[in-house]
């Protein structure tokens, strides 16, 4: 029998029994749908995440942080100053370096608001030059040698809302208020500084890099203002961000201080994350494809039942000369036919159900403004990959289950067919 | 004339449960080519299940089947099935596939076979056209009479051009009138176009239609008649 003459034959099968095919195709349906609603979610904030975190995260940057990493102090004592930056600078392919003084302080604004922030003291020129495309100023200037007194301003402290109330801008003078947590009884440290620049928006969150709700004062104020010379990190740009030369600088990094700092480096935290969400990705789409494995005991049970009701059809056709090679084709293109249909309209519904999983999420009150989760905007990402991997996976799921129905119509003798009522 | 069919010492047990029945004790019968032979005899005498074991439907217990000289008792499943395109079958109960129309059901055999749609249906047609449903080729089994769902079976049965027909109580399922329409029909094919037939029936006066007639008795042919020469 020719391909195309099974495939018309398993077809007019189907086209029968249109409720009973139509609900096992519901069942990869549903199974396929929740495969990829959330791989593309998964993969769309994967996406979201890392293109916000390789902005506010320059892949030709290291961070040093002594100890444990990311500023996490150990028993060692040791801590980094801001001048480790002359000796750092002096290394081979380093291009900027920035200690970073960072403490949880409040702004008081001209409008009389008193903001949360987080005060970042920063080499004003260096800063500049490591995360050149995001601290800029969309109001005012980032000045290269600035007065001690000069602040710049996240985006969300000076606009928190995004509709024009401005709590402050370029001009202003602000109020930078800082518990002092050493002295007892505590004290309020303040001084009072200049609205410089206002950043332009940067979105999401950053490692290390800018960020829409910090400001931003010279590090030589930050040192006098929170009485110290110790940094937290220390932001180190090279000439490229190859890997020889991230893994050449981050060993003499740490040999500089022998081996007393954490050097990460972007490309490693992103593929970190990417590690992460690969993982994610699997246990969910794990636990999507026990809903595909339910759809391939439908598919089974309805193949099995079709094969008692066709019992003597099956008798007929080997009387008229079918082989039995050809009766197994023609159950499993029948489970083929069910199970592509219910992929591709599974891959279809599932990237719906993403949609509108992601506007559900925007609505309810987590993002902060339409389009945009937590600030981030996350649309799902069908990869090429995950579309023809769902619809190869709906197919297999559904062959796989048809085997032994298949398998054993074929095997039914032609006599014993013809005489079952 | 050839020897098309012949069976020698058939035998065919049956469990039925845990007892044994002997449904053939060794039947011997040979069939020339073009001739007309009915295998007359009452229910459970072991004539249906003579006719599976010739058309390769079922296997004997014991004994030979040979087609054109060929034993068929030692092919394999895939040869059985080759075996069986070149076999007609025309059951009781017509064994049409009820969703598809009279010209799809003609069709069946030679798509098995492999044949191009245009070809099966040119050939479909004038089958019909010879069974005489030329008017009736769209219609489905359930749209048909008994008589002319029995035609269908029988234009079904010729298409692969076969070395002969089996039919197992042709006219058993359809009024008198019908199955004397039935009858001339096969008559006229064996006549006509010189098909080989035989046929199985427990009524005397269609098995006498027949140029020869065997009688079968508990599994055993007990004797034989020439009805025309």
């Amino acid at each position: 029998m020719k391909p195309n003459d099974i495939f018309s034959y398993a077809f007019s099968a189907i086209k029968l029994r249109k409720l009973r095919s139509g609900l096992t195709t519901l069942g990869i349906v549903i199974g396929i749908a929740a495969i990829v609603a959330l791989l593309s979610i998964t993969q769309g904030l994967q996406v979201a995440i890392a293109s916000q975190l390789q902005r506010g995260f320059a892949t030709d940057t290291l961070i040093v942080s002594a100890g444990g990493g990311f500023g996490v102090m150990t028993d060692s004592g040791f801590s980094l100053l801001v001048n480790d930056t002359e000796t750092i600078s002096q290394l081979e392919n380093v291009t900027a370096v920035s200690a970073v003084i960072q403490r949880i302080g409040y702004l008081k604004t001209p409008t009389g608001q008193t903001i949360r922030v987080t005060i970042v003291g920063v080499d004003f020129a260096a800063y500049r030059e490591i995360y050149s495309s995001i601290f800029v100023a969309e109001d005012g200037i980032i000045p290269l040698s600035p007065e001690s007194d000069a602040v710049v301003v996240g985006k969300r402290i000076s606009d928190p809302w995004s509709n024009g109330t401005l709590h402050c801008r370029a001009g202003d003078t602000v109020e930078i208020i800082w518990t002092n947590a050493a002295t007892r009884p505590l004290r309020n440290e303040s001084y009072i500084g200049k609205v410089v620049g206002v950043l332009q928006e940067i979105g999401g969150f950053s490692l290390g890099g800018p960020s829409d709700n910090s400001i931003y004062i010279p590090i030589s104020k930050a040192q006098t203002f929170f009485k110290t010379d110790k940094c937290d990190t220390i932001l180190v740009k090279m000439k490229s961000d190859d890997k020889v030369t991230i893994e050449s600088t981050a060993k003499a990094i740490r040999n500089l201080f022998g081996g007393m700092v954490t050097v990460t480096s972007a490309t490693a935290v992103l593929n970190i994350i990417s590690n992460v969400f690969s993982t994610i990705e699997i246990f969910l789409a794990g636990i999507a494809a026990i809903s595909l494995f339910v759809a391939g005991i439908g598919i089974m049970n309805i193949m099995i039942v079709s094969l008692m009701e066709r019992t003597r059809e099956i008798g007929i056709l080997k009387a008229l000369g079918m082989k039995n090679r050809t009766v197994l084709l023609i159950f499993l293109c029948e489970a083929a036919i069910i199970g592509l249909l219910g992929s591709i309209i599974g891959v279809g519904a599932g990237l719906g159900l993403a949609e509108v999983a992601i506007r559900v999420y925007d609505v309810s009150g987590f993002g902060h403004q339409g389009g945009q989760a937590g600030s981030i905007s996350i649309a799902p990402v069908l990869t090429p990959q995950v579309l023809l991997g769902a619809i190869a996976f709906g197919l297999l799921v559904s062959v796989v289950f048809a085997l032994y129905p298949a398998w054993r119509a074929s095997k039914l003798k032609p006599v014993e067919a013809l005489r079952y009522e | 004339m050839a020897i098309v069919v012949e069976a020698v010492n058939l035998k065919k047990t049956y469990m039925l449960g845990k007892v044994s029945v002997e449904a053939l004790r060794g039947v011997n019968l040979k069939v020339k080519e073009g001739e007309f032979i009915s295998i007359l005899g009452p229910s459970g005498s072991g004539k249906s299940t003579l006719l599976n074991l010739i058309g390769a439907l079922d296997k004997p217990t014991e004994g030979k089947i040979f087609i054109d000289n060929v034993d068929i008792s030692t092919l394999k499943e895939n040869e059985l099935a080759d075996l069986r395109r070149k076999v007609g079958f025309v059951f009781q109960f017509f064994n049409l596939i009820p969703r598809f129309t009279a010209l799809e059901n003609v069709e069946l055999p030679m798509a098995i076979a492999g044949l191009g749609k245009d070809e099966r249906r040119r050939r479909a047609a004038e089958l019909l056209e010879v069974v005489g449903l030329a008017d009736r080729m769209n219609h489905k089994p359930t749209e048909l009479s008994g008589g002319e769902q029995q035609r269908v079976a029988i234009a079904r049965a010729l298409t692969n051009n076969p070395r002969f027909l089996l039919m197992d109580e042709p006219t058993g399922n359809i009024d008198s009138k019908n199955a004397c329409e039935i009858i001339q029909l096969i008559k006229r094919l064996n006549r006509e176009k010189g098909v080989t037939i035989i046929m199985v029936t427990h009524d005397q006066q269609l098995a006498a239609e027949a140029d020869r007639t065997a009688y079968m008795l508990d599994g055993l042919i007990v004797k034989e008649t020439v009805n025309r020469v």
